[in-house]
């Protein structure tokens, strides 16, 4: 490697949070993140944007949905 | 997947269980496009285990090894298999129609096109990105035409200077940069909300396949129908925004993120 492994970690970082690497590439980053408080932190408003995304998707369906969609397959199948 | 559903569900079961079985099998109907089209699904007698938690009053499964299910035991199985997805399809029907009434209609017809697909669906396969794929169509083919706004998602080629502070986002200091996760991390749900709804569609979608769902991107490329280099971009920019709009807001109601978090250069 040339460069201290920013490059590379920045570059590729997203693929790194999406689980989308190879093993020995995710080995990589992970090694230069351990050693490198930019990046590290970096990582870390990656990690926390899933979090918040991943908390305000949040939903459940209301209840009347369930029993519409229920009532419907029905009768789909009363045509058959 | 709340508890007083299943009840429900198994409530409704019981109330409504009518059918004859044994139908003879009728061709699915409206096959989406959608669909891999493999051989006939081998429905093996999989409701065994789950019997007790969808229908406890139905009858065992028929040893229907070679013949091919009836039109009742092909319900009871989407019922088990596809129903238990309503909460996860409504939340990206959400982020698909912003609003609650289209977003519960397009869950519907889902639900109708896949079961109308259903004998088409292969077992074993990925059944949550099947279903995911049928929404994404029919939300392209129908109710992307109703939106109000005007559609604002395919601009892959998004100039740079439309991205605004968000690309530079991904330059801050170090010391910003906790500061920023720190803030992110206590934003109302709401705020994040209305941020989502502010990225166009396409980017907006890959972030919620990605980040909500955990699919791969093959997976993502797949539902979207767009290769994965394309994802790839979308996924990054979609992020890149939202990031930019979080730190916007977070800013905008005093929520301490340096000033520097989107407009001053890096020390790289």
């Amino acid at each position: 490697m040339t460069d201290c492994g920013c490059d590379k970690t920045k570059a590729e970082l997203e693929e790194y949070l999406h689980g989308e690497l190879c093993r020995e590439d995710a080995a990589d980053i992970r090694e230069h993140i351990a050693n490198c408080a930019d990046c590290a932190g970096e990582r870390k408003v990656g990690e926390v944007l899933t979090e918040a995304v991943q908390r305000a998707c949040r939903e459940t369906a209301p209840e009347d949905l369930r029993s519409t969609v229920l009532a419907r397959l029905r009768a789909l199948q009363a045509q058959h | 997947m709340t508890l007083p559903g299943r009840i429900t569900v198994a409530e409704l079961e019981s109330a409504l269980m009518i059918t004859p079985e044994g139908d003879e099998p009728t061709p699915a109907t409206s096959a989406t496009a959608a669909a891999p089209v493999p051989e006939r699904a081998v429905v093996a007698p999989a409701t065994d285990g789950a019997a007790g938690e969808a229908g406890a009053d139905e009858a065992g499964p028929a040893e229907a090894e070679a013949t091919p299910p009836g039109e009742a035991e092909l319900r009871s199985l989407f019922e088990e298999q596809a129903l238990p997805f309503m909460d996860q399809l409504y939340a990206a029907a959400m982020r698909m129609t912003r609003n609650p009434a289209d977003a519960s209609d397009l869950v519907q017809e889902t639900f109708v096109k896949a079961f109308a697909a259903f004998r088409q669906f292969q077992q074993g396969t990925n059944l949550k990105a099947w279903l995911y794929r049928i929404q994404t169509n029919t939300f392209i083919n129908t109710y992307r035409k109703k939106q109000r706004d005007p559609y604002q998602g395919t601009i892959d080629e998004l100039e740079d200077w439309q991205m605004g502070g968000a690309e530079s986002a991904t330059r801050t200091s170090g010391s910003t940069r906790s500061a920023e996760a720190e803030a992110i991390d206590h934003l109302p749900d709401s705020a994040v909300k209305d941020a989502l709804q502010k990225v166009p569609e396409d980017f907006r979608m890959a972030v919620y396949f990605a980040d909500v769902e955990g699919f791969s991107y093959q997976e993502i490329a797949d539902i979207m129908k767009t290769p994965v280099g394309t994802v790839m971009s979308r996924l990054h920019r979609g992020r890149r925004l939202l990031r930019g709009l979080l730190a916007d807001y977070a800013r905008d109601r005093g929520i301490a993120v340096p000033a520097g978090t989107t407009t001053k250069g890096s020390k790289r």
